[in-house]
């Protein structure tokens, strides 16, 4: 903590920029939410790294007896977490995103379930459909609060659909035995039942309108995010740049969707897609292995390739020191990691 | 929205049975969902504007396409073509065409002046000094003109212009280049329109449906019983089938080159297909003598050929342009390969006085009311879930499943644009006054009479 106040810069990637007095004790991101600027954040705990932002100039660390969630390798880079950040005298911060991302503010819904579906052994879909008076917009790969109905629990996912499907929302939820949204999705979900919403949250999301080649890792539900990035190129106009999905899941009875990204491939010649299971036996067209190795083995990687990562946290690092060996700037690879109560 | 307020179900969308018997079963809709959502069209695609003809120098005409209200202007040696939709108050420019200079041309209402090569605002007749200009203005669109045709690529206000393809990708394939491909032993070479001495003489009108309904007639090879009674078949004592039945997996081939064109090609007149020339039962048998071979191929963006067709040496294109959700411009050509003003006056006046009456009215006008005949099962979109499809619809079927996967965008409901409002009181009065909706921006009559 610093004693006096300390003057902070915050670039969006669109050129606008703003400058904070920090006061001591505050975080940067306490300070850009007083100044009103439209910044992404949601859990304000140093878990869901929406406020995620790179440190370009000067000195700033994780406020004493706040933990990140941040990767090693992402702090090595200048990755910080705003809302556990404060500076060590003057510096400065790069969004990834535009000042328009952070305008559509997150707002409160009610939601009908429309369809609870086992898609797998332990993945369940869960399609929901906003309340009459309800709008959520979004951008794809961001992600909604959910509110465990009959609990004071709330858990975030990512829309497996996209905008232009609102007021139908998908979402595709992994089983934990023990969860509480599991137990309530197994045991008690039903088509008609009322759930309370918020959102949308997170700076993980699809950058528009990138010609460079764009590779998508998911593994096991991170496929969500991925699923609504793919639709929403689809529908972009101009030429569609190459996507390559790589999906991995544990095992056999892991996976799922695979109807739904047999759909996606016929409709956008440009995507190329590799199924892993992490342990055979692998049904036709998937392989044993995980889904990082595949990319780049045998083809050439254009080094100015975006990549979007979803999934457990040691996928993520492991993709992210892959993708930087292939060439790939850090600037250019946006994840979003499951957190531990991801149930 | 206060706790309180009771949470109400969205007002519910009937769901309609689907029966599993059918050719088109859920699995397969699902694979042709993008093509079922192309109401307005296929946008990012070129497609036929006006014949050169129609178009004389320092002429102006407004058309529609895809929901697109386009603006057409020959002057400056070349052709312009920008939206006819003015930025200030959304007025038709080319309703009541003023143009100052050789390459802008004025909104007649407040006076706003574009530039036609890019489109910006740049000037106000009364306002010249106004801090709007030179920072907004109306999306271009290229143009292409050959063998006496003009096409415009139709896009998005957003589509780069760096990304657009050149106009052989949204025309048929070529012969004779494409022959050892796709062999015709049974005539010779189809001419294209990108030939060298290509001639195009032909038509286009409205026709009251909707564009998917449209083009699927031309490549259907059980949709000939239509033309069962029509005069050319009987004067000139053709065996048209009564239909054609496909005979193996091979009987289409689809046309999916990275530097070119998507589309399928019907391999018509081989053993893939089964021309049906009988049918007992019903007590049905083609007597006719004369072989009329003939194949059809279709691609993006609905662009059909018809080889060998009316004629050697001759060949039918034919477009569907989507204007709304519920009409098409339907464009009949014929294309033949000139090489002297003999050969030219030659085609003009055999299309003048035979192909025209026979082939493009007495022939094709029997596609035209087939398919408006069709319209109204489709028209509220239920149409395509009911339709029950079989053997021979695998033409249609592979064609949505293609289109799904190769068109460069779907076309959005047009807002703000003729006729899309279906019942605006203006519509009425001039369906009142005797017109029907159509691609033609309606010109204004000078009212300055007296």
């Amino acid at each position: 903590m610093t004693l006096t106040s300390t003057k902070v810069a915050i670039a969006f990637s669109d050129g606008v920029e703003h400058e904070l007095t920090v006061e001591p004790g505050q975080t940067v991101l306490d300070a850009a939410v007083a100044a009103e600027l439209p910044i992404l954040y949601q859990c304000r705990s140093g878990s869901c790294s929406s406020c995620i932002a790179t440190l370009v100039e000067g000195e700033a660390e994780t406020r004493p007896g706040a933990s990140s969630t941040l990767l090693a390798a992402e702090r090595a880079e200048g990755k910080r977490l705003l809302c556990v950040t404060e500076p060590r005298g003057d510096c400065r911060f790069e969004l990834g995103y535009d000042s328009a991302a952070g305008t559509a503010k997150p707002v409160d819904a009610q939601a009908f379930v429309n369809a609870v579906e086992k898609v797998a052994a332990d993945v369940v879909r869960l399609e929901l459909e906003l309340a009459d008076g309800y709008w959520m917009d979004f951008r794809p790969g961001q992600f909604v609060q959910v509110a465990v109905p009959g609990t004071d629990e709330v858990r975030s996912y990512s829309m497996a659909s996209t905008p232009a499907d609102l007021p139908k929302v998908e979402l595709l939820i992994r089983i934990l035995p023990g969860g509480v949204m599991s137990d309530w999705l197994v045991n008690r979900a039903k088509p008609d039942d009322v759930v309370k919403l918020s959102g949308p949250y997170g700076a993980f999301f699809l950058r528009e309108k990138v010609k460079a080649p764009h590779i998508m890792i998911a593994g096991g539900t991170g496929l969500a995010p991925m699923m609504s990035m793919i639709d929403s190129i689809r529908a972009t106009s101009g030429r569609k740049p190459k996507v390559i999905l790589s999906f991995g899941c544990q095992s056999e009875d892991g996976l799922f969707h695979r109807d739904a990204i047999d759909l996606r491939q016929l409709w956008l010649p440009t995507l190329d897609v590799r199924i892993s299971v992490d342990r055979g036996p692998a049904p036709d067209g998937v392989r044993v292995g995980n889904p990082v190795e595949v990319i780049g083995n045998g083809e050439t990687i254009d080094p100015d390739s975006v990549a979007y990562l979803c999934g457990p946290p040691g996928m993520l690092a492991a993709a992210r020191q892959h993708l930087e060996a292939l060439g790939l700037s850090p600037d250019n690879i946006f994840a979003e990691q499951f957190t531990a109560s991801g149930a | 929205m206060s706790e309180s307020t009771p949470v109400r179900r969205r007002t519910i969308v009937n769901k309609h049975e689907i029966s599993d018997k059918r050719m088109n079963d859920q699995k397969t809709q699902s694979q042709y969902q993008p093509y079922k959502d192309a109401a307005w069209g296929f946008i990012n695609h070129w497609y036929p504007a006006l014949f050169s003809e129609e178009l004389p120098d320092q002429h102006v005409e407004g058309i529609q396409i895809c929901g697109v209200p386009i603006l057409l202007r020959r002057s400056n040696g070349r052709i312009y073509a920008v939206k006819d939709q003015c930025v200030h108050r959304g007025v038709r420019l080319s309703a009541k065409p003023t143009c100052f200079n050789e390459t802008s041309i004025a909104c007649w209402y407040h006076g706003f002046n574009f530039d036609l090569e890019t489109g910006v605002l740049n000037n106000i007749v009364a306002n010249p000094d106004s801090t709007l200009i030179g920072t907004t203005g109306i999306t271009t669109y290229p143009v292409e003109e050959v063998g006496g045709m003009i096409f415009v690529f139709v896009r998005e206000d957003d589509f780069p212009l760096d990304d657009v393809p050149p106009l052989h990708h949204d025309l048929p394939v070529r012969f004779p280049e494409s022959g050892e491909r796709f062999p015709h032993p049974l005539w010779p070479s189809a001419p294209s329109i990108l030939d060298e001495g290509a001639v195009a003489l032909g038509m286009h009108r409205t026709g009251q449906s909707n564009w998917r309904i449209a083009c699927e007639n031309g490549f259907d090879n059980a949709h000939i019983l239509v033309h069962k009674d029509n005069t050319i078949v009987h004067a000139l004592n053709w065996v048209l089938p009564l239909g054609i039945l496909p005979t193996s997996d091979d009987a289409i081939t689809l046309i999916e080159d990275e530097d070119g064109p998507k589309g399928q090609m019907q391999w018509l007149f081989t053993d893939r297909w089964k021309p049906v020339l009988e049918n007992k039962d019903l007590g049905l048998k083609i007597e006719n003598v004369n072989g009329r071979f003939y194949r059809t191929s279709v691609v993006l963006p609905g662009v059909l050929m018809v080889e060998n067709w009316p004629e050697e040496h001759v060949v039918q294109y034919e477009w569907y342009v989507p204007i709304t959700d519920d009409m098409y411009e339907y464009w009949e050509v014929l294309v033949r390969v000139c090489k002297t003003d003999e050969d030219r006056k030659k085609f003009k006046y055999r299309f003048d006085h035979v192909y025209k009456q026979l082939c493009l009215e007495g022939f094709n006008d029997c596609d035209l009311y087939a398919r408006e005949a069709m319209e109204e099962f489709y028209a509220d979109g239920t149409g395509w879930d009911n339709e029950q499809l079989v053997e021979t619809d695998i033409s249609p079927v592979t064609w949505r499943k293609l289109t799904s996967r190769w068109n460069r965008g779907i076309a959005k409901p047009g807002k703000g644009v003729t006729n899309a409002t279906k019942t605006s009181s203006i519509r009425m009065r001039r369906l009142a006054e005797g017109k029907a909706p159509g691609y033609f921006v309606e010109k204004i009559d000078d009212l300055n009479k007296h």
